[in-house]
């Protein structure tokens, strides 16, 4: 049994994305995606192998640049 | 672009003048001079490194800094300065056990600093950032 009140709130919300999924349906490249949210290309490695959260300015401009909301992109695993 | 700049000149100034000492001080060379040469090495290394990653980032047309790289940055001076502080102990313990001049141990000190910094940059840049 485990209690909500003793994780920590990354634990209880993990947060994944599919932004790779997105990019090939926008046949678009890391190195392209990157330089449109004006970001390194090792910015968008660490996104899409869920290794770093981004900010929500981040979140949003990916979200933008597939015309999509926020959470259909980032996706909270807890929710 | 002026950051490189200024990095890459620092590092030039760094090992001229390195190449200075170590051609008029040959004769009378220490082992201590070792660790000196050894801090340097790592600092001048590590900033060519780093002066290198800026200017291909600016060739590709890519920001040289952006919310990662600055976020690795605070996390890397954060553990470093932690594990520091425990080198320092570290280093004041061997001063009390062995006889070592004092100009040894502070560039022991400094060169344990710049490699813990080196370290810590390379598992966070490597292992990436999460937001906890």
């Amino acid at each position: 049994m485990q209690f909500a009140g003793w994780c920590t709130i990354s634990e209880v919300y993990a947060m994944t994305n599919r932004i790779k999924e997105y990019r090939a349906r926008h046949d678009l490249t890391q190195d392209d995606l990157a330089k449109r949210v004006n970001v390194r290309r090792e910015t968008i490695v660490f996104l899409e192998k869920n290794k770093y959260n981004p900010s929500l300015k981040l979140a949003h401009d990916i979200a933008r640049t597939f015309g999509v909301k926020i959470e259909e992109v980032f996706i909270f695993e807890g929710e | 672009m002026k950051k490189t700049m200024i990095i890459f000149i620092v590092a030039a100034v760094i090992l001229v003048t390195t190449g200075f000492w170590f051609f008029t001080s040959r004769s009378a060379f220490k082992p201590a001079d070792l660790v000196m040469y050894g801090v340097i090495i790592v600092v001048v290394g590590f900033a060519l490194f780093l002066g290198y990653k800026r200017l291909t980032s600016v060739k590709k047309g890519e920001p040289v800094e952006d919310e990662l790289s600055k976020k690795v940055l605070q996390k890397t001076a954060a553990l470093s300065y932690y594990i520091s502080l425990y080198l320092w102990l570290a280093v004041m313990y061997v001063s009390d056990k062995r006889d070592y001049e004092t100009h040894v141990l502070l560039a022991a000190g400094i060169l344990g600093m710049a490699v813990v910094y080196a370290i810590c940059w390379l598992v966070y840049n490597f292992r990436g950032v999460r937001n906890d």
